[in-house]
């Protein structure tokens, strides 16, 4: 595959790659809504002993409306979440799952070769496929997390029904399980996921759907390499270094 | 004259004057009040003297010479006219009350010649707007103190709930079998609260607001947070903090800073444990005996099966024996949730030191 060369100097052509389909760019798009409504509607009442909660929450109508919000955004994570393992239990019968975001042993390696790459232990960057290990261990983390949180959600919204098998001791748990988690993963949020694709580098590619040339040498080479058959390293007829 | 004037001035008189004055009321006044009181009860002592009002009721017009004389103001001193201010002489003027209760009615004011602080605080207590919307057997001071027969209202401490009870009879009944009654009836024990512990004294309110609502788990942890007081009977001085700390107590907390006038049906203290008729948890017959525990879980939670009681975790600390699920829970995430948050930050902070060492290192090597 050549890239076409720019008649003038002052035009730069990016070539992207192919990265998410639109039916995984819409999950990640309800996923965000979802979430996103969730924190919203889901700390003020956690922290409703604070003041600014209070001021949130403002009178017993509105902490149930923004009950309500909660539970329809519940309800929307949940059939995201049918949808979701349903497609892959649908592809794994047709044996079609793609295992790109399965742990592999090599992600350890990636993770230890990225340790002394961070530490100044060596020089050279690990080179990593389509998802790399921060890619994985943000899926996971947050494929169990939300485990958690639909379980114990559920749990909190009809407790006496779940309490007619399970014991009671149940309820104060999920409770707990439930507003920490909700806690830990909006800051594993911030922290990791928005560090990697807000300043790192600006990812858009699950929202566009496409990764330019560039970051794809940079972060993706072994998928690069796999997609168009170049070598990732930047070639003497290659864009700017 | 001059002279005489700078010697002795009119002030150094004056005080003198007053000072004798003063100094005679002291020693006189308990026997001038004997000499009144023995001068009135010359009539008054006698057994047969009444008289009838308009309404037909006999107001009996005998004063026991035994009562007046055990009354504590007859101990201090104070003289029959002191409070029966319009009779100085026999022939006495003539009254006109249409009843015994117009009668009282009209003299307890003569109290609040002397005690114009409590009288004052009757007006804004729930007794006095009963009178106010026409019931005139609300009660005034005399109801409660007596009147030629008062005592200090405190002496024995079980005076005070046995006064309520004159009125209040099923609540004394219930008070009598509590926890609470039954130490201070029979044990005379100090520290049990009697009824104005709780109902405030000449300004009782109305307990049935939605402000008293909200503030009732504080009118309880004024004993039940005091560890002094709790460690006397080998009780629990963190009931009150743990019940903060619960779904209960959070919502009764957001109410009582945000919406103290707006209803709330979130469990206070004594929605559980009963009001008046509060028993040792481990009495069977207290509402919050493991036995009677769903039912008292049902009046709020109807269509709760019994798992339900295992929800609440009761006013205890997390424990492994009692609240298993809820310990196992704690202790994953006292370890989870730093090692993923310094994981995470340790790890995104060496990545911005290490791009950022590049491209320094980069922008030197051009």
């Amino acid at each position: 595959m050549s890239v076409p060369q720019p008649v003038d100097k002052s035009v730069s052509i990016i070539r992207t790659l192919p990265r998410f389909t639109l039916g995984q760019r819409w999950e990640h798009l309800v996923l965000l809504v979802s979430v996103a409504g969730l924190l919203i509607t889901g700390l003020p009442q956690k922290y409703r002993a604070a003041a600014w909660s209070q001021q949130f929450l403002s009178t017993p109508e509105r902490l149930y409306t923004i009950q309500t919000i909660h539970r329809i955004a519940a309800a929307l994570l949940t059939l995201l979440i049918l949808y979701h393992l349903g497609r892959a239990i649908f592809l794994m019968s047709r044996r079609r799952l793609p295992g790109d975001m399965l742990p592999t042993m090599q992600d350890v390696k990636d993770a230890l070769g990225m340790g002394r790459y961070l530490l100044f232990l060596s020089k050279i960057k690990p080179k990593f496929g389509k998802y790399n290990f921060e890619q994985k261990f943000t899926y996971w983390f947050i494929f169990f997390s939300i485990g958690i949180m639909t379980i114990t959600g559920f749990v909190l919204w009809f407790p006496i029904t779940f309490t007619r098998i399970l014991p009671g001791g149940i309820i104060p748990a999920a409770k707990l399980a439930h507003s920490t988690e909700a806690v830990v993963t909006g800051l594993f949020i911030v922290i990791w996921h928005f560090y990697h694709v807000h300043f790192e580098r600006l990812n858009l590619s699950i929202f566009t759907g496409w990764l330019n040339d560039k970051d794809a040498r940079a972060y993706h080479p072994l998928e690069f390499e796999r997609i168009t058959g170049e070598p990732a390293e930047p070639s003497q007829t290659g864009e700017n270094p | 004259m001059g002279k005489h004037k700078a010697k002795f001035p009119l002030p150094f008189w004056s005080l003198w004057a007053v000072l004798v004055f003063a100094a005679g009321l002291f020693i006189a006044q308990p026997a001038a009040a004997q000499e009144t009181s023995q001068y009135c009860l010359g009539c008054h002592g006698n057994p047969e003297l009444n008289m009838t009002l308009p309404d037909g009721g006999v107001l009996s017009l005998n004063i026991s010479d035994d009562v007046l004389h055990n009354s504590i103001h007859a101990q201090a001193g104070i003289e029959c006219s002191a409070c029966h201010t319009d009779i100085q002489t026999y022939p006495h003027p003539e009254i006109d009350y249409g009843s015994k209760r117009d009668l009282s009615r009209a003299y307890y004011l003569t109290c609040r010649r002397c005690h114009s602080l409590n009288y004052e605080k009757t007006l804004d207590s729930m007794h006095a707007q009963a009178a106010e919307q026409g019931n005139l057997n609300a009660p005034i001071c005399t109801d409660c103190h007596g009147a030629h027969d008062v005592q200090k209202p405190d002496e024995p401490r079980s005076r005070i709930s046995t006064t309520c009870g004159q009125c209040h009879s099923e609540i004394i009944e219930a008070y009598k079998d509590s926890v609470h009654g039954g130490a201070l009836i029979q044990e005379d024990n100090p520290d049990v609260p009697v009824c104005t512990d709780c109902h405030g004294v000449h300004n009782i309110q109305d307990p049935r607001t939605e402000q008293f609502r909200v503030a009732q788990p504080d009118l309880c942890a004024r004993c039940h947070a005091d560890a002094e007081l709790m460690s006397k009977y080998g009780l629990p001085a963190n009931v009150y903090s743990i019940y903060q700390l619960s779904w209960h107590g959070v919502d009764v907390a957001v109410y009582k800073s945000r919406w103290p006038t707006i209803w709330h049906d979130s469990a206070v203290c004594s929605d559980c444990h009963g009001v008046h008729n509060i028993r040792k948890t481990s009495d069977p017959a207290s509402s919050v005996n493991q036995q009677n525990l769903l039912g008292t879980c049902q009046k709020c939670h109807p269509t709760a099966g019994p798992n339900w009681v295992g929800a609440w975790t009761g006013h205890h600390e997390v424990s492994l024996e009692r609240t298993p699920l809820v310990f196992y829970t704690q202790a994953f995430y006292s370890s989870f949730t730093p090692v993923v948050l310094w994981a995470s930050i340790i790890y995104v902070v060496l990545q911005i030191i290490r791009s950022t060492v590049d491209r320094v290192r980069r922008s030197l090597s051009k």
